[in-house]
Protein backbone atom coordinates (compact mmCIF):
# COMPACT_ATOMS: atom_id res chain seq x y z
CA UNK A 1 0.00 0.00 0.00
CA UNK A 2 1.21 3.52 -0.72
CA UNK A 3 2.23 5.65 2.26
CA UNK A 4 -0.78 7.84 1.71
CA UNK A 5 -3.95 5.82 1.33
CA UNK A 6 -5.84 6.57 -1.88
CA UNK A 7 -9.56 7.16 -1.44
CA UNK A 8 -12.28 7.49 -4.09
CA UNK A 9 -15.27 9.59 -3.02
CA UNK A 10 -18.51 8.97 -4.94
CA UNK A 11 -21.51 11.26 -4.55
CA UNK A 12 -23.81 13.06 -7.00
CA UNK A 13 -23.62 16.18 -4.80
CA UNK A 14 -20.71 18.41 -5.82
CA UNK A 15 -20.84 20.14 -2.44
CA UNK A 16 -20.42 16.87 -0.52
CA UNK A 17 -17.63 15.66 -2.81
CA UNK A 18 -15.75 18.96 -2.42
CA UNK A 19 -16.24 18.98 1.31
CA UNK A 20 -15.02 15.37 1.71
CA UNK A 21 -12.09 16.02 -0.59
CA UNK A 22 -10.95 18.91 1.61
CA UNK A 23 -11.39 17.03 4.88
CA UNK A 24 -9.64 13.88 3.64
CA UNK A 25 -6.80 15.78 1.97
CA UNK A 26 -6.15 17.74 5.17
CA UNK A 27 -6.13 14.40 7.03
CA UNK A 28 -3.33 13.18 4.76
CA UNK A 29 -5.15 11.02 2.22
CA UNK A 30 -4.91 11.10 -1.57
CA UNK A 31 -8.42 11.73 -2.81
CA UNK A 32 -10.10 11.20 -6.16
CA UNK A 33 -13.78 11.74 -6.92
CA UNK A 34 -16.69 10.59 -9.09
CA UNK A 35 -20.20 11.98 -9.38
CA UNK A 36 -21.93 8.74 -10.34
CA UNK A 37 -21.57 4.98 -9.89
CA UNK A 38 -20.74 4.15 -13.51
CA UNK A 39 -17.84 6.59 -13.63
CA UNK A 40 -16.65 5.30 -10.24
CA UNK A 41 -16.65 1.71 -11.55
CA UNK A 42 -14.59 2.79 -14.56
CA UNK A 43 -12.12 4.50 -12.23
CA UNK A 44 -11.64 1.56 -9.92
CA UNK A 45 -10.94 -0.77 -12.86
CA UNK A 46 -8.37 1.70 -14.15
CA UNK A 47 -6.73 2.99 -10.97
CA UNK A 48 -5.81 1.54 -7.62
CA UNK A 49 -7.65 2.71 -4.52
CA UNK A 50 -7.39 1.62 -0.93
CA UNK A 51 -10.93 2.63 -0.08
CA UNK A 52 -14.15 3.91 -1.66
CA UNK A 53 -16.61 6.16 0.16
CA UNK A 54 -19.90 6.04 -1.73
CA UNK A 55 -23.32 7.61 -1.29
CA UNK A 56 -26.21 5.12 -1.26
CA UNK A 57 -28.81 7.33 -2.94
CA UNK A 58 -27.53 8.32 -6.37
CA UNK A 59 -29.30 8.62 -9.72
CA UNK A 60 -28.39 5.86 -12.17
CA UNK A 61 -26.33 3.20 -10.45
CA UNK A 62 -27.22 3.34 -6.75
CA UNK A 63 -24.66 2.89 -3.99
CA UNK A 64 -25.97 -0.63 -3.31
CA UNK A 65 -25.78 -1.57 -6.98
CA UNK A 66 -22.29 -0.11 -7.14
CA UNK A 67 -21.28 -2.14 -4.08
CA UNK A 68 -22.72 -5.31 -5.61
CA UNK A 69 -20.69 -4.79 -8.79
CA UNK A 70 -17.50 -4.10 -6.82
CA UNK A 71 -17.96 -7.25 -4.76
CA UNK A 72 -18.64 -9.29 -7.88
CA UNK A 73 -15.25 -8.37 -9.30
CA UNK A 74 -13.09 -7.51 -6.29
CA UNK A 75 -14.46 -9.87 -3.63
CA UNK A 76 -13.47 -8.28 -0.31
CA UNK A 77 -10.19 -6.78 -1.41
CA UNK A 78 -11.54 -3.24 -1.83
CA UNK A 79 -13.23 -1.62 1.16
CA UNK A 80 -16.39 0.36 0.52
CA UNK A 81 -17.93 2.72 3.10
CA UNK A 82 -21.52 3.68 2.35
CA UNK A 83 -22.90 7.13 3.17
CA UNK A 84 -26.57 7.75 3.75
CA UNK A 85 -28.95 10.32 5.15
CA UNK A 86 -31.16 7.60 6.53
CA UNK A 87 -30.72 3.88 6.95
CA UNK A 88 -33.78 1.71 6.69
CA UNK A 89 -33.56 -1.77 8.10
CA UNK A 90 -33.90 -3.47 4.67
CA UNK A 91 -31.23 -1.24 3.15
CA UNK A 92 -28.92 -1.98 6.03
CA UNK A 93 -29.38 -5.76 5.73
CA UNK A 94 -28.83 -5.62 1.98
CA UNK A 95 -25.68 -3.52 2.38
CA UNK A 96 -24.29 -5.97 4.95
CA UNK A 97 -25.16 -8.89 2.69
CA UNK A 98 -23.33 -7.21 -0.20
CA UNK A 99 -20.27 -6.63 1.98
CA UNK A 100 -20.27 -2.94 2.96
CA UNK A 101 -17.17 -2.30 5.07
CA UNK A 102 -18.79 0.43 7.18
CA UNK A 103 -21.48 3.14 7.18
CA UNK A 104 -21.34 6.90 7.57
CA UNK A 105 -24.45 8.84 8.43
CA UNK A 106 -25.13 12.21 6.81
CA UNK A 107 -24.55 14.93 7.93
CA UNK A 108 -21.05 13.55 8.23
CA UNK A 109 -19.35 13.39 11.60
CA UNK A 110 -15.73 14.00 10.52
CA UNK A 111 -14.19 12.43 13.61
CA UNK A 112 -16.25 9.27 13.21
CA UNK A 113 -15.42 9.06 9.49
CA UNK A 114 -11.66 9.40 10.06
CA UNK A 115 -11.83 6.79 12.83
CA UNK A 116 -13.64 4.41 10.49
CA UNK A 117 -11.08 4.98 7.70
CA UNK A 118 -8.17 4.40 10.09
CA UNK A 119 -9.74 1.16 11.31
CA UNK A 120 -10.22 -0.12 7.76
CA UNK A 121 -6.71 0.91 6.73
CA UNK A 122 -5.34 -1.00 9.72
CA UNK A 123 -7.17 -4.14 8.56
CA UNK A 124 -6.03 -3.57 5.00
CA UNK A 125 -2.41 -3.43 6.15
CA UNK A 126 -2.82 -6.92 7.67
CA UNK A 127 -4.13 -8.18 4.32
CA UNK A 128 -1.27 -6.41 2.55
CA UNK A 129 1.21 -8.22 4.81
CA UNK A 130 -0.02 -11.51 3.30
CA UNK A 131 0.44 -10.00 -0.14
CA UNK A 132 3.88 -8.81 0.92
CA UNK A 133 4.83 -12.35 1.90
CA UNK A 134 3.81 -13.73 -1.50
CA UNK A 135 5.58 -10.91 -3.32
CA UNK A 136 8.86 -11.91 -1.64
CA UNK A 137 8.67 -15.54 -2.72
CA UNK A 138 10.65 -16.48 -5.80
CA UNK A 139 7.80 -18.67 -6.93
CA UNK A 140 4.39 -19.70 -5.62
CA UNK A 141 2.42 -22.62 -7.05
CA UNK A 142 -1.19 -23.69 -6.57
CA UNK A 143 -2.78 -26.93 -7.77
CA UNK A 144 -6.45 -27.91 -7.78
CA UNK A 145 -8.01 -31.20 -8.75
CA UNK A 146 -11.74 -31.00 -9.42
CA UNK A 147 -14.06 -33.93 -10.03
CA UNK A 148 -16.32 -33.69 -13.08
CA UNK A 149 -19.33 -33.84 -10.79
CA UNK A 150 -18.18 -30.90 -8.66
CA UNK A 151 -17.14 -28.78 -11.59
CA UNK A 152 -20.59 -27.42 -12.34
CA UNK A 153 -21.07 -26.29 -8.71
CA UNK A 154 -18.33 -23.66 -8.78
CA UNK A 155 -17.39 -20.60 -10.79
CA UNK A 156 -13.74 -21.55 -11.26
CA UNK A 157 -12.70 -18.19 -12.70
CA UNK A 158 -14.03 -16.48 -9.55
CA UNK A 159 -12.00 -18.79 -7.32
CA UNK A 160 -8.92 -18.16 -9.45
CA UNK A 161 -9.54 -14.41 -9.42
CA UNK A 162 -9.95 -14.38 -5.66
CA UNK A 163 -6.77 -16.43 -5.08
CA UNK A 164 -4.77 -14.15 -7.32
CA UNK A 165 -6.15 -10.87 -5.95
CA UNK A 166 -5.66 -11.84 -2.32
CA UNK A 167 -2.03 -12.78 -2.79
CA UNK A 168 -0.54 -10.92 -5.71
CA UNK A 169 -0.54 -7.44 -7.10
CA UNK A 170 -1.73 -7.87 -10.66
CA UNK A 171 -2.51 -5.07 -13.08
CA UNK A 172 -6.29 -5.09 -13.75
CA UNK A 173 -5.93 -5.37 -17.56
CA UNK A 174 -3.61 -8.35 -17.18
CA UNK A 175 -5.97 -9.88 -14.62
CA UNK A 176 -8.96 -9.49 -16.99
CA UNK A 177 -7.04 -11.27 -19.72
CA UNK A 178 -5.94 -14.00 -17.33
CA UNK A 179 -9.56 -14.53 -16.27
CA UNK A 180 -10.60 -15.03 -19.87
CA UNK A 181 -7.69 -17.45 -20.41
CA UNK A 182 -8.66 -19.52 -17.37
CA UNK A 183 -12.29 -19.52 -18.47
CA UNK A 184 -11.30 -20.72 -21.95
CA UNK A 185 -8.95 -23.39 -20.65
CA UNK A 186 -11.20 -24.81 -17.97
CA UNK A 187 -14.43 -24.58 -19.99
CA UNK A 188 -12.85 -26.22 -23.05
CA UNK A 189 -11.33 -28.97 -20.91
CA UNK A 190 -14.72 -29.67 -19.32
CA UNK A 191 -16.91 -29.40 -22.43
CA UNK A 192 -14.58 -31.05 -24.94
CA UNK A 193 -12.33 -33.21 -22.79
CA UNK A 194 -14.39 -34.35 -19.83
CA UNK A 195 -17.85 -34.43 -21.44
CA UNK A 196 -16.88 -34.85 -25.10
CA UNK A 197 -19.77 -32.71 -26.37
CA UNK A 198 -20.28 -32.41 -30.13
CA UNK A 199 -20.59 -29.08 -31.98
CA UNK A 200 -24.38 -29.50 -32.18
CA UNK A 201 -24.61 -30.30 -28.47
CA UNK A 202 -22.53 -27.25 -27.56
CA UNK A 203 -24.93 -25.04 -29.51
CA UNK A 204 -27.94 -26.11 -27.40
CA UNK A 205 -29.80 -23.53 -25.33
CA UNK A 206 -28.78 -23.08 -21.70
CA UNK A 207 -31.47 -25.29 -20.12
CA UNK A 208 -31.08 -28.08 -22.65
CA UNK A 209 -27.30 -27.95 -22.30
CA UNK A 210 -27.52 -28.14 -18.51
CA UNK A 211 -29.86 -31.14 -18.79
CA UNK A 212 -27.46 -32.84 -21.19
CA UNK A 213 -24.50 -32.15 -18.88
CA UNK A 214 -26.39 -33.68 -15.95
CA UNK A 215 -27.19 -36.71 -18.07
CA UNK A 216 -23.56 -37.12 -19.20
CA UNK A 217 -22.37 -36.87 -15.61
CA UNK A 218 -24.38 -39.99 -14.80
CA UNK A 219 -22.12 -42.03 -17.10
CA UNK A 220 -19.59 -43.71 -14.75
CA UNK A 221 -16.63 -43.19 -17.10
CA UNK A 222 -17.34 -39.44 -17.35
CA UNK A 223 -18.26 -39.08 -13.69
CA UNK A 224 -14.92 -40.50 -12.62
CA UNK A 225 -12.90 -37.98 -14.66
CA UNK A 226 -11.10 -35.08 -13.02
CA UNK A 227 -9.80 -31.71 -14.13
CA UNK A 228 -6.52 -30.32 -12.91
CA UNK A 229 -5.89 -26.60 -12.78
CA UNK A 230 -2.57 -25.25 -11.62
CA UNK A 231 -0.85 -21.92 -11.71
CA UNK A 232 2.57 -20.66 -10.75
CA UNK A 233 3.49 -17.06 -10.18
CA UNK A 234 7.17 -16.49 -10.84
CA UNK A 235 8.15 -13.25 -9.15
CA UNK A 236 11.70 -13.41 -10.48
CA UNK A 237 10.54 -13.41 -14.08
CA UNK A 238 7.25 -11.59 -13.47
CA UNK A 239 5.40 -14.33 -15.26
CA UNK A 240 2.38 -16.47 -14.51
CA UNK A 241 2.03 -19.98 -15.87
CA UNK A 242 -1.42 -21.57 -15.96
CA UNK A 243 -2.13 -25.14 -16.98
CA UNK A 244 -5.24 -27.27 -17.27
CA UNK A 245 -5.39 -31.01 -17.83
CA UNK A 246 -8.44 -33.15 -18.50
CA UNK A 247 -8.91 -36.91 -18.78
CA UNK A 248 -10.73 -36.90 -22.13
CA UNK A 249 -9.55 -38.23 -25.50
CA UNK A 250 -7.49 -35.11 -26.32
CA UNK A 251 -7.50 -33.25 -29.64
CA UNK A 252 -5.34 -32.84 -32.73
CA UNK A 253 -3.33 -29.88 -31.52
CA UNK A 254 -0.51 -30.56 -33.98
CA UNK A 255 -2.67 -29.68 -37.02
CA UNK A 256 -4.07 -26.67 -35.23
CA UNK A 257 -0.63 -25.36 -34.37
CA UNK A 258 0.58 -25.82 -37.97
CA UNK A 259 -2.35 -23.71 -39.11
CA UNK A 260 -1.66 -21.05 -36.48
CA UNK A 261 1.96 -20.74 -37.48
CA UNK A 262 0.94 -20.29 -41.16
CA UNK A 263 -1.75 -17.74 -40.40
CA UNK A 264 -0.85 -15.19 -37.76
CA UNK A 265 -4.37 -13.79 -37.56
CA UNK A 266 -6.77 -16.59 -36.83
CA UNK A 267 -9.96 -17.01 -38.79
CA UNK A 268 -12.81 -17.33 -36.36
CA UNK A 269 -14.90 -19.42 -38.77
CA UNK A 270 -12.27 -22.10 -39.27
CA UNK A 271 -10.58 -22.70 -35.94
CA UNK A 272 -11.63 -22.97 -32.34
CA UNK A 273 -12.49 -19.56 -30.99
CA UNK A 274 -11.40 -20.52 -27.48
CA UNK A 275 -7.97 -21.53 -28.70
CA UNK A 276 -7.74 -18.42 -30.87
CA UNK A 277 -8.40 -16.31 -27.81
CA UNK A 278 -5.83 -18.20 -25.77
CA UNK A 279 -3.30 -17.72 -28.53
CA UNK A 280 -4.13 -14.05 -28.73
CA UNK A 281 -4.02 -13.34 -25.00
CA UNK A 282 -1.06 -15.45 -23.89
CA UNK A 283 2.66 -15.12 -24.46
CA UNK A 284 3.29 -18.84 -24.91
CA UNK A 285 0.79 -21.60 -25.57
CA UNK A 286 1.84 -25.23 -25.12
CA UNK A 287 -0.08 -28.46 -25.66
CA UNK A 288 0.96 -31.87 -24.40
CA UNK A 289 -0.35 -35.33 -23.55
CA UNK A 290 -2.23 -35.72 -26.82
CA UNK A 291 -4.01 -32.39 -26.43
CA UNK A 292 -5.31 -33.17 -22.94
CA UNK A 293 -2.90 -30.73 -21.37
CA UNK A 294 -2.73 -27.05 -22.22
CA UNK A 295 -0.48 -24.51 -20.62
CA UNK A 296 0.01 -20.80 -21.13
CA UNK A 297 2.45 -18.27 -19.78
CA UNK A 298 1.77 -14.59 -19.58
CA UNK A 299 3.94 -11.73 -18.50
CA UNK A 300 2.56 -9.83 -15.56
CA UNK A 301 4.09 -6.72 -17.16
CA UNK A 302 3.77 -7.02 -20.95
CA UNK A 303 2.85 -9.52 -23.70
CA UNK A 304 4.57 -11.41 -26.50
CA UNK A 305 3.78 -14.52 -28.55
CA UNK A 306 5.04 -18.07 -29.07
CA UNK A 307 3.19 -21.34 -29.57
CA UNK A 308 4.36 -24.97 -29.54
CA UNK B 1 -21.38 -9.01 -15.43
CA UNK B 2 -24.47 -6.92 -16.01
CA UNK B 3 -26.64 -6.46 -19.11
CA UNK B 4 -29.11 -3.62 -19.68
CA UNK B 5 -31.47 -3.94 -22.63
CA UNK B 6 -33.81 -1.18 -23.84
CA UNK B 7 -35.98 -0.85 -26.93
CA UNK B 8 -36.77 2.31 -28.85
CA UNK B 9 -38.76 1.80 -32.04
CA UNK B 10 -36.77 -0.56 -34.24
CA UNK B 11 -33.58 -0.12 -32.22
CA UNK B 12 -32.54 -2.40 -29.38
CA UNK B 13 -29.76 -0.99 -27.18
CA UNK B 14 -27.75 -3.44 -25.10
CA UNK B 15 -25.11 -2.36 -22.60
CA UNK B 16 -22.80 -5.06 -21.23
CA UNK B 17 -20.59 -4.36 -18.21
CA UNK B 18 -17.92 -6.60 -16.68
CA UNK B 19 -16.44 -9.80 -18.06
CA UNK B 20 -18.58 -11.99 -20.31
CA UNK B 21 -17.49 -15.59 -19.86
CA UNK B 22 -18.77 -19.18 -20.00
CA UNK B 23 -20.34 -18.83 -16.56
CA UNK B 24 -22.63 -15.96 -17.54
CA UNK B 25 -22.96 -16.26 -21.35
CA UNK B 26 -26.44 -17.78 -20.94
CA UNK B 27 -27.65 -14.41 -19.59
CA UNK B 28 -26.50 -12.80 -22.84
CA UNK B 29 -28.25 -15.56 -24.77
CA UNK B 30 -31.54 -14.80 -22.97
CA UNK B 31 -31.23 -11.06 -23.73
CA UNK B 32 -30.39 -11.75 -27.37
CA UNK B 33 -33.47 -14.00 -27.62
CA UNK B 34 -35.55 -11.04 -26.38
CA UNK B 35 -34.11 -8.92 -29.21
CA UNK B 36 -34.78 -11.68 -31.73
CA UNK B 37 -38.41 -11.93 -30.64
CA UNK B 38 -38.89 -8.16 -30.80
CA UNK B 39 -39.49 -5.90 -33.82
CA UNK B 40 -35.96 -4.49 -33.55
CA UNK B 41 -34.04 -4.18 -36.82
CA UNK B 42 -30.82 -2.85 -35.30
CA UNK B 43 -28.98 -4.02 -32.19
CA UNK B 44 -26.67 -1.36 -30.78
CA UNK B 45 -24.10 -2.91 -28.48
CA UNK B 46 -22.41 -0.69 -25.92
CA UNK B 47 -19.27 -2.54 -24.80
CA UNK B 48 -17.35 0.38 -23.34
CA UNK B 49 -17.52 -1.09 -19.83
CA UNK B 50 -17.18 -4.67 -21.00
CA UNK B 51 -13.69 -5.61 -19.90
CA UNK B 52 -13.36 -8.79 -21.90
CA UNK B 53 -15.36 -11.48 -23.67
CA UNK B 54 -14.58 -15.18 -23.76
CA UNK B 55 -15.21 -17.38 -26.78
CA UNK B 56 -18.54 -18.57 -25.34
CA UNK B 57 -19.83 -14.98 -25.34
CA UNK B 58 -18.52 -14.40 -28.85
CA UNK B 59 -20.22 -17.62 -29.95
CA UNK B 60 -23.57 -16.33 -28.65
CA UNK B 61 -23.13 -13.04 -30.52
CA UNK B 62 -22.22 -14.84 -33.76
CA UNK B 63 -25.14 -17.26 -33.54
CA UNK B 64 -27.46 -14.33 -32.92
CA UNK B 65 -25.90 -12.34 -35.79
CA UNK B 66 -26.51 -15.20 -38.23
CA UNK B 67 -30.20 -15.44 -37.35
CA UNK B 68 -30.68 -11.68 -37.00
CA UNK B 69 -29.35 -10.74 -40.45
CA UNK B 70 -31.48 -13.48 -41.99
CA UNK B 71 -34.56 -11.59 -40.76
CA UNK B 72 -33.19 -8.26 -42.04
CA UNK B 73 -31.50 -7.08 -38.83
CA UNK B 74 -28.05 -5.66 -38.22
CA UNK B 75 -25.62 -5.19 -35.32
CA UNK B 76 -23.44 -2.22 -34.52
CA UNK B 77 -20.97 -1.96 -31.67
CA UNK B 78 -21.45 1.72 -30.82
CA UNK B 79 -18.70 1.85 -28.18
CA UNK B 80 -16.13 -0.66 -27.01
CA UNK B 81 -13.25 -0.88 -24.54
CA UNK B 82 -9.72 -1.20 -25.90
CA UNK B 83 -9.52 -4.90 -25.06
CA UNK B 84 -12.87 -5.74 -26.68
CA UNK B 85 -12.07 -3.65 -29.76
CA UNK B 86 -8.74 -5.41 -30.12
CA UNK B 87 -10.39 -8.79 -29.67
CA UNK B 88 -13.15 -8.12 -32.24
CA UNK B 89 -10.57 -6.87 -34.72
CA UNK B 90 -8.32 -9.87 -34.14
CA UNK B 91 -11.25 -12.22 -34.72
CA UNK B 92 -12.28 -10.19 -37.80
CA UNK B 93 -15.73 -9.49 -36.38
CA UNK B 94 -15.33 -5.92 -37.67
CA UNK B 95 -15.73 -7.41 -41.15
CA UNK B 96 -19.21 -8.63 -40.20
CA UNK B 97 -20.49 -5.48 -38.50
CA UNK B 98 -19.34 -2.01 -37.51
CA UNK B 99 -17.19 -1.94 -34.38
CA UNK B 100 -16.44 1.48 -32.87
CA UNK B 101 -13.82 2.10 -30.22
CA UNK B 102 -14.43 4.19 -27.09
Amino acid sequence: MADKARILVVDDSIAIVNSLQSILSISGYNVDSSFNGSDALRKIYKNEYDLVICDIEMPGLSGLEFLGRVRQDFDRSLDVILMTGYLEHDYFIEAIRLGASDFIRKPIDTKQMIHSIQELMFRKRSRDDIMGFYSHLNRASFCYEISAESFTSFAISKVFSSQLRQRFKVNSNVLNELLVCVDEMVYNAFIHGTLGLSVAERALGHDQLQALISEKLQVPEIKSRVLRLSFTVDNLENVIEISVEDEGPGFDHVSWLKQVQKEQILDIQEHGRGLSLLYHLSDTLIFDKGGRFVSITKSLLHSGKDAS
Amino acid sequence: MNIELTFSGEIAAMKIDGILNSENAHILQEKLSEVMQSDAKLLELDLLDCRNISSTGIGKILLFYKDFISKGGDIEVVRSSNSVYELFTMLKLNQLFTVNLG
